[in-house]
């Protein structure tokens, strides 16, 4: 017990002291994970378009080449940064451009190096996912497109991505709390994340464990926050589940121009009875006429 | 012969070496209902399937208006714009409601403007009575509805033939009048049709075409009359002895 309220003593110094850094140390690991999943949900839905483009042997030779030689670019892309650690892919790329250009180009903004990294990182996965998410979508709509005159370009815009774009929402979420928490890794070029504050607050108190559990609740927040947030896009996504019966016809509502002849006759379609008797014909059917 | 819409010359299909369709040779003229009947595995569904590009013949010419549509560099889009399809699996896509089905193809691939669009859609979406569902999602209503939509939405395109793949295939037996019932008036208006079908009361009363495929070959064809009232091959005598049973 006594433990515990030595923690709380030590969590509340470590608070007044290091607050300020801890709350700008959460910010920023929040916009960089949110502007890094961005651009590499951007990489990713380019890669995997460019990696579903139907190819025939019908087409040109050219095409042909052009869309294998993606394929292979796309795929090594996948396989390089899926395949290495995103710390040293930091390292590799912070310290490489300097080296390679003998300090004549390097990253002056931070920021810019850990979006890149971050965000090349994130598309990668990103890649397979959407490809994954293109795949998963009913042939049927592919078709149903193509059967009335779409190009391919058109289907995917309109009909397959809207709902692949649904289908890997829980990815793009599950690649969102990931970079939350690995964005941590961004210490070692220098970025002033959540973790960095850690660093710092540690490095000068000593109060390794109490800033630990700071951490820990910091960034069980920070990803239950975006699980709650990702949930209720998704709802929205949905949509209502319900949808209105349109019984009168909406082409003769315009305001103004709608003049109500049946007024007062068994036809009145503004009158209860018609439309008791619409509701019925259309779950039973009509007693008599076109059946 | 400028009635002429489309005309199959020599048409052959193969999966790999097994072969679906052999020597094909068939016309479709303006205002023709034509009916394809024949046993499952037949090659009916693969052969409406040709005709729209949907899959690629092996050899043969289809020719629309004397226009080899087979041939490279073919623009397949522009032309599938003109031969509407309608499918065993409605295929209506899901992330639209009722009413945006109908009007996408117009606006995307007719470049019509969207209330030109929509007035259009309703026409048809009334025609197939689907007016008070126009606002639900395909997954909100049954699967006669979605057929109907289905068609809706091809005809929306003002195609000069429209193609059916056993629309009444997938549907409980209680939704099937609906649909058939549908056809039948576009078959009454003057709409060439091209329907594969296992409705033989249909395709006896309705077209005025009636092809029986077997074995991936045109058997035999003619009129309604010809070919239920007096067969001429033991095959399609065979076939329509099944449905004659029952």
């Amino acid at each position: 017990m006594e433990k515990i309220t030595q923690l709380c003593a030590d969590i509340v110094k470590l608070w007044s002291k290091y607050g300020g850094s801890y709350l700008t140390g959460m910010r920023n690991t929040l916009v960089l994970a949110l502007i890094a999943t961005a651009i590499g949900c951007v990489i990713g839905f380019i890669c995997g378009i460019l990696n579903t483009i139907p190819c025939t042997d019908r087409d040109p030779l050219p095409k042909r080449v052009l869309l294998r030689l993606i394929r292979i670019i796309v795929r090594v892309y996948v396989e390089v940064f899926r395949g290495t650690p995103m710390v040293l892919q930091a390292v590799f790329v912070y310290y490489g451009l300097p080296y390679f250009t003998d300090n004549a180009v390097k990253f002056t903004n931070i920021w810019v190096a850990a979006i890149l990294v971050v965000s090349i990182n994130t598309g990668a996965y990103m890649a397979e996912s959407v490809r994954g998410g293109i795949i998963s979508i009913d042939p049927g709509q592919t078709e149903g497109a193509k059967a009335i005159g779409m190009t391919h370009v058109q289907t995917m815009l309109h009909v397959i991505l809207p709902q692949a774009l649904r289908n890997i929402m829980p990815q793009i979420g599950n690649n969102f709390i990931i970079n939350v928490k690995d964005t941590s890794v961004m210490f070692i070029i220098g970025f002033p994340d959540f973790f960095a504050a850690h660093r710092a607050a540690v490095g000068a108190s000593y109060l390794y464990f109490p800033s630990a559990t700071v951490e820990m609740a910091g960034y069980l927040c920070m990803t239950l926050i975006a699980s709650f947030l990702l949930r209720w896009v998704e709802k929205k996504m949905d949509g209502s589940s319900n949808y209105e019966l349109v019984q009168e016809d909406q082409l003769t509502m315009t305001a103004g121009t709608y003049n109500h002849p049946d007024k007062g006759t068994p036809f009145d379609e503004h009158s209860k009875e018609f439309r008791n008797r619409t509701e019925q014909e259309l779950k039973f059917g009509r007693t008599r006429g076109d059946r | 012969m400028e009635d002429m819409i489309l005309q199959v010359n020599h048409l052959s299909k193969s999966f790999g070496s097994h072969e679906v369709l052999r020597d094909i040779d068939f016309t479709v003229k303006k205002g023709d209902v034509t009916s394809i009947i024949g046993a499952s595995g037949s090659g009916k569904s693969t052969l409406l399937r040709c005709i729209n590009l949907l899959e690629i013949p092996t050899s043969g010419e289809i020719l629309y208006h004397g226009k080899n549509v087979v041939a490279k560099g073919v623009n397949a889009p522009a032309y599938r714009s003109h031969v509407g399809m309608v499918f065993q699996s409605f295929n209506l896509f899901n992330n639209m409601t009722v009413l945006e089905n109908c009007i996408v193809g117009q606006v995307k691939v007719l470049k019509r403007g969207r209330e030109e669009a929509k007035a259009h859609a309703m026409q048809y979406l009334e025609k197939v009575g689907m007016t008070p569902y126009i606002n639900a999602k395909p997954r909100q209503i049954s699967g006669g509805q979605k057929q109907r939509v289905a068609i809706a939405r091809a005809l929306a395109m003002d195609p000069e033939v429209l193609l059916f793949d056993e629309p009444t295939s997938a549907l409980d037996p209680e939704m099937v009048g609906e649909v058939l019932s549908v056809m039948r008036s576009l078959a009454q208006e003057g709409m060439t049709m091209l329907v594969v079908t296992h409705e033989m009361a249909f395709a006896r009363d309705v077209s005025n075409h009636v092809v029986y495929m077997n074995g991936g070959v045109i058997c035999e064809e003619g009129t309604p009359e010809e070919l239920f009232g007096n067969p001429q091959k033991q095959e399609t005598r065979d076939f329509l002895s099944r449905f004659r049973n029952n």
